[in-house]
């Protein structure tokens, strides 16, 4: 991954995280510290820092999760508004399974903006199809005991007058 | 592996949130159990009664108003495979208790009715694709005794359009915002004892609308405002002048201004007592539209040469608009309801009352509806697949062609089902239960050879 995406990169500070199948990062600390969690790890342990350690995100999740958080390391001016949202739709137009892990990490990393934009596009992906094409779109099986079914049955079903 | 069921609770909820239609977070919470727990069902939340407006002069016998909720919907059948735009199907649904509906024209009050003899008495969703394109809200009044012919119900309906904010997250606060019958805005906030006149006005109001989160309103002019739940106004665009009425819709997310231009068309004949009943109908022709996109910065409405990919619906209770993508094709137009294009007869009978006009931005050409058959088609009649919809048929008796065997020889039943083949030794049971649980049973083999 290239490192350098906004002016100042060179002259700020890195920190190293680790993923849960042990591969180091170094990363901007102004990207990382958009995790809520990551940022407060910092405070805590103070310059000191060696590695942080992240149990839960494995490296391919950590490369996305980072990958936006350089993207939206600074803050955005008007001009850039559009160019920002075109981005920011393009990176969450990713296979379910990547979706997942990506909204588990912004989770856990507790990245308020990114979990935004995921839930979002989760939300978008529910919107106007039937059950069946959800469950079908996310790989979900219907686990309802035939009594819920019924009432599912039920609630949709709607008398006409 | 992804395990989307498994999603902690304040994620599902966090998504649940952002199906802002009721009828997204049903479907939403008849994808499994996990899902279905994590999210409670919101309330209706239309049950309060309102105050009546002031100053209205229509009748004193009322005590208030009660609201409805009409949903505007785009039904496609999940199963028909590739889809085709004869496949789709723009509703409006008026809803009066839970689970009892009224089917209306997209574009207008009225209700279709009767409704054909095929039309599924319970109309079960769970195998279609259903996507909410808006909603209106019509006030009713209360204690009202309704005129036998009134006019497409006018004797019991506000006829203005009302918009409906929801306040704070329980559901239970909300705004409403009306134009009043003097061309003022009036806005309702629960708990208010009446309804509050807003004393700004340069000139009439034509159209509210909510719009990212806000009340907004447009003037005969085209003067923009942003409307205040403190019934404070602000100005967000400067006059255009140029048509007869304005409406405001939403589309991609900017907001359009829509300017309809009318011309008065001659008189009709007033000896002839048929004609008179229908001059009130035939007095102004919708000629051509303008449309506008506000740019909030300059406070100015800038002319668009065309829609793109959108397109624009625009009735008196309520506008909204969709993608061409979703209509497969239909594209850079504005359908409207226009009372010139009302001629008895010619409608289909049951889905007469008031009329549909298309008008095409790429030509500036204007006609009925029923000029452009493939448009007409998204309206009325229902796709053929709606008669399969009845409640109690079950998904893959629908899906799957039905096909019944018997062997005199060898005595055997054999039902052929979704290139399946099923045999039954004795023969009498299943083929033509259409009940969902028979149907599964069958399917898991009770007594049946599958090969």
């Amino acid at each position: 991954m290239a490192s350098s995406t906004s002016g100042s990169s060179s002259s700020s500070k890195v920190v190293k995280i680790r993923s849960s199948d042990n591969e180091n990062f170094e990363v901007e600390e102004a990207a990382a510290a958009r995790s809520e969690t990551i940022k407060k790890l910092l405070e805590d342990v103070g310059d000191d820092a060696d590695v942080i350690p992240l149990p839960n995100v494995d490296a391919k999740t950590l490369v996305k999760v980072m990958e936006w958080c350089k993207k939206h390391m600074d803050d955005v001016d008007e001009l850039n508004k559009e160019e920002m949202k075109t981005w920011d739709a393009e990176f969450v137009d990713m296979d379910q399974s990547c979706l997942y892990n990506v909204l588990l990490a912004a989770n856990f990393l507790n990245i308020k903006e990114l979990l935004d934009q995921l839930t979002q596009k989760v939300a978008d992906m529910i919107k106007g199809k039937s059950p069946e094409e959800i469950r079908a779109t996310f790989n979900i099986k219907n686990d309802f005991t035939p009594e819920e079914e019924a009432e599912i049955r039920k609630q949709n079903a709607w008398a006409f007058e | 592996m992804a395990e989307w069921s498994q999603l902690p609770n304040e994620l599902l909820q966090e998504i649940a949130n952002r199906l802002e239609s009721p009828f997204y977070l049903l479907r939403f919470r008849s994808v499994c159990s996990s899902w279905r727990f994590a999210v409670t069902p919101r309330p209706s939340r239309l049950t309060s009664r309102f105050p009546f407006l002031p100053n209205d002069g229509i009748s004193e016998n009322t005590w208030g108003f009660h609201l409805s909720k009409h949903g505007i919907y785009l039904v496609s059948s999940s199963e028909t495979g590739t889809e085709t735009s004869s496949d789709l199907w723009l509703i409006k649904i008026e809803e009066n208790e839970p689970g009892r509906m009224h089917l209306l024209n997209p574009l207008s009050r009225s209700q279709i009715t009767p409704l054909p003899e095929d039309f599924p008495k319970v109309f079960d969703f769970s195998n279609c694709r259903v996507r909410e394109l808006g909603q209106a809200y019509v006030l009713h009044y209360v204690q009202f005794r309704p005129s036998v012919n009134a006019l497409n119900d006018a004797g019991h309906l506000y006829m203005e359009k009302v918009v409906f904010m929801s306040l704070g997250s329980n559901g239970d606060d909300f705004a409403l915002l009306t134009i009043h019958v003097s061309g003022k805005l009036v806005m309702f906030k629960s708990g208010d004892k009446r309804w509050t006149v807003i004393h700004d006005m340069p000139s009439l109001y034509d159209d509210v609308i909510i719009y990212k989160g806000s009340f907004y309103a447009v003037d005969y002019t085209g003067r923009a405002v942003l409307v205040g739940l403190s019934s404070n106004v602000s100005l967000v665009a400067n006059p255009e002048f140029g048509g007869d009425k304005k409406f405001l819709v939403e589309s991609s997310g900017e907001l359009l201004m829509v300017d309809m231009y009318l011309s008065v068309v001659p008189e009709p004949n007033l000896d002839d007592d048929e004609d008179y009943q229908h001059s009130q109908f035939m007095g102004d022709k919708t000629v051509k539209f303008k449309v506008f996109k506000l740019d909030r910065e300059r406070k100015k409405w800038v002319k668009m040469k065309n829609l793109g990919n959108r397109v624009l619906f625009l009735s008196d209770d309520c506008t909204f608009s969709t993608s061409a993508f979703d209509l497969y094709g239909c594209k850079n137009c504005i359908f409207f309801t226009d009372n010139f294009f009302y001629i008895s007869g010619e409608d289909d009978e049951i889905f007469k009352s008031r009329a549909i006009g298309v008008y095409d931005l790429e030509n500036g050409s204007i006609a009925p509806l029923a000029d452009y058959p493939e448009y007409s088609k998204l309206f009325w009649p229902p796709p053929d697949w709606h008669k399969l919809m009845s409640s109690g048929v079950s998904a893959s008796l629908r899906t799957s062609k039905l096909c019944v065997e018997f062997n005199r020889g060898s005595g055997l039943l054999s039902v052929h089902f979704g290139g399946v083949t099923l045999k039954h030794a004795t023969g009498s049971i299943l083929a033509v239960n259409p009940q969902i649980r028979r149907a599964s049973l069958i399917r898991q083999g009770q007594g049946i050879l599958m090969n």
